[in-house]
């Protein structure tokens, strides 16, 4: 312990140490001198004497420093101050390698943190590991039911899995005492219409069990969480806000706690507020509001031939997402061990139709990390982005390793002249390392700078408008230590082989070699610098590919004909029902409001339907054709006008129009592909069919026919549709209503006057996802755009990097080879003989890359053939595209060095020497 | 590295113990050390002078030496080493470890005499 604070004291009076060891030295060495020159010697060589008999007296005081302690720490300051001074005197260089280590290390953290939020993170919740999900394995697709949280899927590998149980069911798992600690359900709400304090707005809405906060282990943030007795059938309606909209809609959770609501106009009281960081289970959707699942008696509205009572004794209609909290001790596979026997039986009792091979098998998962849904549809995009960040890096780290070769070469000189005063090369290469490190972690610094920048801009990039899209990636400590590491790793990677290059070797050489060096070392380094100049190229060219592909992709989606003119067209949706309007004034209301509408300045035509065009799902019903089989055909409901706004036009017959509403003849337009499909050879106007399901004796009649124009998602148009009057509610309840206003300049331009409208007829009423239909179409490529935005973004990237190496490496090669240069000119040389003579060299270096880099292209795309549209992975057009790029910027990138080579003067290239 | 360390923790063990027995007789600077040294031990050992001084330093780390600035006998200044307390002890225990390890050696090197 003493010697400890010995040595503490020491560290700080180094300077004075320093001045007592030289001191003591030189004491001994005039000693010493003195004692020769006493016996006779003479004094030159007396003192030389002295000197030699004392040995290397730098590596004496080396030593000696050793014995003071601290050695480590000093040294490592020592070579910091050194990394610091070379630094700063190859400004050029630090400059561009922290640029392109901040690029790299930048974009691989901002997609990496999207990885750890997507792929890795758990649940907010106490002990999330004990937490498991339950699914179902059936081999054939047999899905009866519905729950927002979509979380079925097809197995990779083979067969079907479903994430949602039959209320009975999940009775029946409520009782899996033996290995569970407790068992939760819940089932998206969808948005809710929320109305506080005389404000309408919407929420997104979570129907849970009773036991779902205590089964997470959730702590109110104030007032009190949802219990088992909130869930019965009867019990006083209560909700939870969560944290978020507590602050937006109620003056934050204190207040929030005991206010009055009505959703869905109907009363709610608020008894608790959910934590901030908590974002329900499924990290898709994050709810605002959490009400009892019995409420869904109260708040959903359907058809009154399919109560809502009816689920919760249904077993073949499956509707609830279920989690369960492991007893300790048990794990996963234990629990679906012990559980699906016992299922199956139950499942056979309840289930007496469906052969036993059919019956849906009990899957008990880990669930950890919530719903897998954001998992499954991220997972693969994150794993190429996180491979193309992963590759720009590498570039990147190749690069300055280049760099670093070249200077490795000019030192090699001074690393000789170190090595031979008694540096070890240990030594030698941990301070060629500590320089590497240091410009990494700078690097690595800006990095983190630019990704929180970059996460920010892939989020946007990701939710592409979506006004519900409540997904954040942050940057955690976890993210940083990651960055952490990967800033020494690529320090040491970039670092490691110039440093060993530059202190191997013979010093006696490397001391008499020439400055302009052409030893023997310098063969092997240039090969080196080749292979890492060629591989820079071979994965640019890669980037370059994938980018071309994906623009391609975007552009081949981008010019699909949809059959109807989306421009300038401003959609928004309304509810009036949910608002508590009743149903016969509905129609009026919404008719009322597309006359007003349309009077507006700047607005050319409103139309409505229950749905846009393109943007949202699409209903298919069973219809059957008079004397013909059934048939599930999709169905629109529309407003008069519509076909004419939407400008597809009406082929035969008659548009609907306002006369067709209740009471009159009830009739339909359908499209060309529907005549085609069903009607060929008929006059197809006046034919009739049924919708059996709602009215199996309401006869409606075809009065026009339509061209084609897609319908649900972005798709050629193709698909048989029919369109039903929505003022015609025998056959289908009027809901919600889509309205579709043109206008003639922005669209967004008109919804202050629209909202202003709305709020002035009813102020219950509000509107929601307002948006442009080519918006709405964007949204369906969003996968598409992003990719394509990004690949080209990271393809640019790489390129400038290999260019800005391709011109500092060649520029090097220049200045290395000036005196050659000098001679082949002083002989006569031209100077377009030597621009040629050093773009030759470019030329077969690219050469060669692409020959490694044209089958990695083609076999690495492969990967993203799935997300590719209307063309191949080895699309020749964007492999050309790709490589005339690429040589084109070699090129360009080499030429002026190649210049400077030519404007070499002879005379002074021989006097370089 | 580790061959050098190897000889150097070798040296170490011995040159402690020469210059711990050697500032027995009192305080002396790294010269008159190094003669003395040299003086006494160069027959048997080879002591680098350039070895002296970091282990000159190690020991007064270690505690067991102390350096004071006194004047030489020739009137310059010079860094005059002295044993401490603890550098007595740990000379006894040095000297009594090597007492028992050259008996324990001349033991079995007599053993085996009488068995050749």
């Amino acid at each position: 312990m003493n010697a400890f604070f010995r040595k503490l004291g020491w560290l700080f009076k180094r300077r004075l140490k320093e001045a007592e060891l030289q001191e003591e030295i030189q004491f001994h060495l005039d000693e010493e001198a003195e004692e020769r020159e006493a016996s006779g010697v003479p004094p030159a060589e007396a003192h030389f004497a002295a000197r030699r008999e004392l040995g290397n007296i730098a590596r004496m005081q080396e030593d000696t420093r050793d014995a003071w302690g601290w050695t480590l720490l000093e040294q490592l300051l020592q070579d910091l101050r050194y990394a610091g001074r070379t630094m700063g005197s190859n400004k050029t260089f630090t400059v561009l390698a922290i640029v392109s280590l901040a690029l790299g290390i930048g974009a691989n953290t901002a997609i990496f943190s999207f990885m750890d939020s997507i792929l890795l993170r758990s649940l907010p919740v106490s002990d999330p590991k004990s937490l498991v999900l339950l699914e179902w394995h059936t081999e054939k697709r047999t899905l009866h039911g519905t729950n927002r949280h979509d979380d079925s899927y097809t197995d990779p590998n083979g067969g079907f899995v479903g994430g949602f149980f039959s209320y009975p069911a999940f009775e029946q798992l409520r009782n899996g005492g033996a290995v569970f600690a407790s068992v939760f359900g819940y089932q998206g709400a969808g948005r809710l219409h929320v109305l506080a304090a005389g404000q309408a707005g919407f929420a997104n809405g979570e129907f849970v069990s009773g036991e779902y906060f205590t089964g997470l282990g959730i702590a109110p943030f104030a007032g009190r969480l949802l219990a088992p007795d909130d869930d019965q059938a009867g019990s006083e309606a209560v909700a939870v806000v969560s944290y978020e909209l507590s602050e937006r809609r109620f003056g934050g959770p204190e207040s929030a706690v005991g206010q009055s609501v009505r959703i869905n106009n109907v009363p709610f009281t608020i008894v608790g507020v959910s934590p901030p960081e908590f974002f329900g289970a499924d990290p898709n959707a994050v709810p605002d509001v959490y009400v009892p699942m019995h409420t869904n008696l109260i708040l959903e509205r359907t058809d009154t031939r399919f109560p809502i009572a009816s689920r919760y004794q249904n077993p073949a209609y499956d509707w609830v997402v279920i989690m369960a909290r492991l007893k300790p001790g048990v794990t996963a596979p234990v629990a679906q061990a012990i559980l699906a026997s016992e299922f199956l039986n139950w499942e056979r009792s309840v289930d007496t139709n469906r052969p036993a091979e059919d019956l849906p098998k009990l899957i008990v998962r880990e669930g950890a990390g919530g719903l897998g849904g954001l998992r499954r549809t991220y997972s693969k995009p994150l794993y190429i982005l996180q491979a193309l960040v992963g590759l720009i890096l590498t570039i990147a780290c190749a690069n300055i390793a280049n760099l670093l070769l070249a200077r490795a070469a000019a030192r090699k000189r001074e690393m000789a002249v170190r090595l031979s005063i008694g540096a070890g090369r240990f030594r030698v290469i941990r301070q060629l390392l500590t320089e590497c490190v240091v410009l990494a972690f700078l690097g690595g610094l800006f990095g983190v700078g630019l990704a929180t920048w970059g996460i920010r801009f892939l989020t946007t990039l990701m939710a592409n408008g979506r006004e519900n899209f409540t997904f954040r990636a942050e940057l955690n400590w976890h993210v940083l230590i990651v960055v952490a590491f990967l800033s020494l790793l690529t320090g040491v990677l970039f670092g490691l082989t110039p440093a060993l290059q530059s202190t191997r070797g013979d010093l006696f050489h490397a001391l008499k070699e020439v400055r302009t060096g052409s030893g023997r070392g310098s063969l092997r380094r240039l090969s080196l610098s080749r292979i890492l100049m060629g591989s820079q190229i071979a994965i640019t060219l890669l980037m370059l590919v994938a980018a071309g592909l994906f623009i391609r992709t975007l552009s081949n989606l981008q010019s699909i004909q949809v059959g109807f003119n989306p421009e300038r067209l401003l959609t928004f949706r309304l509810n009036a029902p949910q608002a508590g309007l009743k149903d016969p004034e509905v129609v009026g209301l919404y008719n009322d409001l597309q006359t007003r509408f349309a009077a507006l300045p700047g607005v050319r035509a409103v139309s409505m339907s229950d749905a846009p065009l393109i943007g949202r799902g699409t209903s298919m019903w069973p219809v059957r054709l008079a004397g013909g089989p059934m048939e599930s055909v999709l169905v629109l409901t529309i407003g008069a006008g519509f076909f004419a706004n939407m400008q597809i036009p009406i082929l035969l017959g008659r548009d609907i129009n306002e006369h067709d509403r209740a009471g009159a003849p009830l009739v339909a337009v359908v499209n060309e592909a529907f005549v085609k499909a069903n009607l060929l050879g008929k006059s197809p106007l006046g034919e009739r069919f049924v919708v059996p399901l709602t009215c199996a004796t309401c006869e409606i009649e075809i009065v026009g026919i339509s061209a084609n124009a897609s319908y649900g998602s972005l798709k050629e148009p193709g698909a048989p549709i029919i369109y039903l009057p929505f003022a015609q509610p025998a056959i289908r309840a009027v809901e919600e209503i889509v309205y579709e206003i043109r206008t003639a300049g922005n669209p967004l331009g008109v919804i202050n006057a629209v909202r202003d409208i709305v709020n002035r007829t009813d102020s219950r009423l509000a509107l929601s996802e307002v948006a442009t239909q080519s918006d709405l179409i964007d949204r369906q490529i969003s996968q598409q755009i992003t990719f394509s935005r990004l690949c080209t973004a990271f393809a640019l990237l790489a390129l400038t990097i290999a260019c800005v190496g391709l011109y500092a490496t060649m520029s090097y090669n220049v200045i290395r080879r000036t005196r050659e240069i000098g001679i082949r000119m002083a002989l006569g040389a031209q100077r377009t003989q030597v621009v040629r003579m050093v773009l030759r060299e470019v030329a077969v270096l690219v050469a060669a890359a692409m020959c490694i880099g044209v089958p990695a292209a083609l076999f690495a795309t492969k990967v993203i053939e799935s997300f590719l549209f209307g063309l191949k992975h080895d699309d020749p057009l964007t492999l050309s595209i790709a490589v005339l790029t690429l040589v084109g910027a070699a090129v360009l990138a080499s030429y002026l060095p190649a210049r400077g080579a030519s404007r070499i003067d002879p005379m002074r290239a021989l006097r370089h020497e | 590295m580790t061959k050098q360390r190897d000889r150097i923790e070798f040296l170490q063990g011995t040159l402690d113990i020469l210059i711990l027995r050697s500032l027995q007789r009192g305080p002396a600077h790294g010269h008159a050390l190094a003669k003395h040294i040299k003086q006494t031990s160069e027959e048997v050992f080879h002591v680098e002078t350039g070895s002296l001084y970091p282990a000159l330093h190690r020991l007064e780390a270690k505690g067991w030496i102390a350096a004071t600035w006194d004047q030489s006998d020739k009137g310059k200044r010079a860094r005059f080493y002295r044993l401490t307390p603890s550098g007595r002890k740990q000379l006894a225990v040095e000297q009594s470890k090597w007492e028992s390890f050259s008996r324990a050696m001349s033991l079995i090197l007599k053993t085996t005499d009488q068995e050749g």
